[in-house]
């Protein structure tokens, strides 16, 4: 259905009210100071600030369900992989019949999958907490064009959409006598007659949206009106400011030395 | 020079309104591969059809917004990897510039350079973000099968990543070139935004998007 | 405002789409005086969406094409302004409801709002004009809905809503209910009705003879690019070219049928005045 992309629910916490492009800044910082940082023990720390707010933002449970669902497969593999064929690898950790595991490269796995969780993580902690529509008029009344804001909302709709029409072209196409299911050519087969209609119609449509966009002034340089206020404070700001100069400051850190 | 006139194109309304539509064939083409079970991604036909019909910046900016919606909905991992999609929107635009698409030789080339720019662009990133590895699990077996026999790691990395770029991306090109010339004609007239005239590349001024 | 002031003005207008072999219309000439309602019909290929997308510059400024002659809107020569520029005085109003939306919005009030948003106007201005638009199409129960939950007919209401919301001074539509059903034409054509008595100009597009002759004071007959009869309906539906190659209101097919002696009337009314008198 329309507006079914988002996985914004609303929320009354301090997270869900403060300013979009403080959680930006947020979610960007810990993202890349989690890439930053040299060992496992800061890694964990980051994450364990992460799951910290996201639990004061109520959305744990949320969070648990679609992280695990992404991180349990990677973190599987990297283990498995990575302790098995590593360039680092020298000390036998244990060893599954005939295939030897190294720790140095279960460490490596364990490192990286760590990342990758405070990445999912700190994403998901804006995404939960932040309406979309909040996201595109924040970087509007920042500069972002009024065309690109556009392309972003627009965006937003349009997906849900396809995606319940390419639903319904599927149904309609196996009525048809389509096979979507059983050997993987027969298969690959189908690709191509679910595609086309959806796309063609779509594609058709633009020269009708771009016209009535038009007639409509769209595209006018005129300075745009804030569609409405975000509530922010000095406290914001600040908090803005020391979380974007805590990248260069990790970077400067591990240049000099940090281990 | 030849090539940057690819990126002297009118970013009309039209222009504008194509690329979300890219975006979401770019999502459709995911899940319609998936609900049919494909081993594949399918995840940039909207990109590489964008480049094709309207240039490089429609491409390009309708592959990087793909990326940052689906990481902030589905798959926060995909983040990263924005940059190689805004890299082959880039590509197929240029390919689009010089009408590839519509020889054989053409098609050939813009298959290669996509499975480059989509290999090579990748791999630096698999290896900061999975230690090497790409994350799909036949490509991962060839990297540990290489790595275990000595293979530098960075190669490794690169051929994991080939394996799956290079029938994705093959598939992707015939999905994206078998669109665009299911297009009416007058559309395809419609959407081409570079100034030409009697064939030979017309600079016009960019106009900011 | 004098009575002599033009909406819109065609003077031996000729335009041809990009790469197309022929004209999609030749040498037009028509003057349409402020506060008209004109309605304009033909066959497949008349060239009337075409006249509208003259009159709104669409054709050449979004088109291409060759245009030959001027075309006045308001005033002013319509290669001067582009599209974008004019969109604040003149509104077309298209006849697929679904691409008309701007599609980047997920009120029924912040749909109506985006044309006036685009123009830069001020925010309490918007929500007055957002008001004042839905209420004159009738959906401001509607305003909170998302756009695509809403029918076929409600859909183009609020496009239509939307262009209402920029006030402009000539409203173009082609053929705005083609794809709606009778309950949504029946209120598209009431708020056209009262658009009309508040002075607004109205040149629509409709291939059904009978609510043409209804609705609009003035008709333009086109046939293959060139205009074959203008004036009051009862005159151009009188004419035997039109009637050869436009077609006949079904009262006038009925008078003619019935052995009447022309003239034959064209709306409701009249047939039932003529066949009233008869009966009696």
């Amino acid at each position: 259905m329309a507006g079914g992309l988002s996985l914004y629910a609303e929320g009354k916490s301090l997270l869900h009210r403060a300013h979009p492009l403080t959680k930006g800044a947020l979610t960007l910082s810990a993202i890349a100071i989690a890439f930053i940082a040299p060992s496992i023990g800061w890694v964990l720390g980051i994450g364990v600030i992460l799951l910290v707010l996201v639990t004061a933002a109520g959305v744990l449970r949320r969070l648990l369900a679609v992280a695990a669902a992404i991180l349990l497969p990677i973190t599987l593999l990297l283990l498995a992989v990575q302790g098995f064929a590593n360039a680092n690898n020298r000390t036998v950790a244990f060893a599954l019949g005939p295939i030897v595991y190294y720790r140095e490269g279960l460490a490596i796995a364990a490192l990286a999958a760590l990342r990758i969780a405070c990445l999912v993580c700190a994403t998901f902690l804006f995404s939960f907490t932040t309406r979309p529509a909040d996201i595109s008029e924040a970087l509007m009344q920042r500069g972002l064009s009024t065309r690109m804001g556009y392309v972003v909302q627009s965006a937003l709709q349009i997906i849900p959409q396809t995606l319940d029409m390419a639903g319904r072209i599927q149904d309609a196409q196996r009525a048809r006598g389509l096979e979507t299911e059983g050997s993987l050519p027969r298969r690959a087969r189908a690709y191509l007659p679910l595609m086309l209609p959806l796309v063609l119609s779509s594609l058709v449509a633009t020269q009708e949206r771009a016209m009535a966009l038009e007639v409509r002034g769209f595209g006018l340089p005129v300075k745009r009106v804030a569609r409405f206020e975000f509530a922010d404070s000095p406290l914001q700001r600040v908090l803005r400011w020391v979380l974007i100069g805590a990248v260069p400051a990790a970077i400067a850190a591990r240049l000099a030395g940090w281990r | 020079m030849g090539i940057l006139n690819a990126f002297k194109v009118r970013m009309n309304t039209l222009a504008i309104v194509l690329i979300p539509v890219c975006i979401a064939i770019d999502w459709a083409g995911h899940a319609v591969a998936s609900t049919l079970k494909l081993p594949l991604f399918l995840d940039s036909i909207g990109t590489v059809l964008g480049g094709l019909l309207a240039g490089p910046w429609v491409g390009g900016i309708a592959g990087l917004i793909t990326n940052f919606i689906s990481s902030g909905t589905v798959d926060p991992i995909a983040a990263p990897y924005s940059i190689i999609s805004l890299a082959i929107g880039i590509a197929a635009g240029i390919g689009g510039y010089y009408g590839w698409h519509k020889t054989w030789p053409g098609r050939i080339a813009l298959y290669v350079l996509i499975v480059l720019v989509a290999s090579i662009g990748s791999t630096p990133l698999n290896i900061n973000l999975y230690a090497g590895q790409s994350g799909v699990p036949l490509g991962d077996a060839v990297y540990a099968s290489l790595v275990k026999s000595g293979w530098p790691t960075w190669l490794a990395a690169y051929i994991d990543e080939a394996t799956g770029d290079i029938p994705d991306k093959l598939i992707t090109v015939v999905v994206a070139t078998l669109i665009y010339f299911g297009l009416p004609n007058r559309y395809r007239a419609l959407f081409s935004v570079w100034r030409r005239q009697s064939g030979e590349p017309e600079p016009a001024p960019a106009s900011s998007v | 405002m004098a009575l002599s002031s033009t909406s819109l003005v065609f003077e031996n207008v000729s335009y041809a789409y990009e790469e197309a072999a022929r004209e999609a219309v030749s040498d037009i000439s028509l003057s349409i005086a402020v506060g008209e309602w004109v309605g304009v019909t033909g066959p497949t290929n008349a060239g009337k969406s075409t006249l509208c997308l003259l009159a709104m510059g669409l054709a050449p400024h979004f088109f291409g094409g060759r245009l030959k002659g001027r075309v006045v809107v308001l005033e002013k020569d319509s290669r001067e302004l582009s599209v974008i520029q004019r969109s604040a005085e003149v509104g077309l109003l298209f006849q697929n409801p679904f691409t008309q939306i701007s599609g980047a919005r997920e009120r029924v009030d912040d749909e109506v709002g985006f044309g006036p948003e685009c123009h830069g106007v001020s925010r309490l201005e918007v929500a007055a004009r957002v008001e004042e638009a839905m209420a004159l199409v009738g959906i401001s129960q509607l305003a909170a809905r998302h756009p695509m939950d809403l029918s076929g007919g409600q859909l183009q209401r609020l496009a239509l809503a939307g262009l209402l919301a920029m006030r402009p001074k000539l409203l173009l539509l082609d053929e705005p209910t083609s794809q709606l059903d009778p309950a949504g034409t029946a209120a598209i054509f009431d708020v056209l009705a009262g658009l009309h008595a508040s002075g607004i100009t109205i040149v629509m597009v409709e291939h059904r003879l009978e609510t043409l002759c209804e609705l609009c004071p003035r008709v333009v007959a086109m046939v293959a690019g060139r205009i074959i009869a203008d004036g009051p309906p009862d005159d151009v539906f009188n004419r035997e070219a039109v009637q050869l190659r436009v077609g006949s209101p079904v009262f006038t097919r009925l008078a003619r049928e019935a052995g009447l002696s022309p003239p034959w009337p064209v709306r409701l009314r009249d047939a039932t005045a003529v066949f009233g008198r008869r009966l009696a």
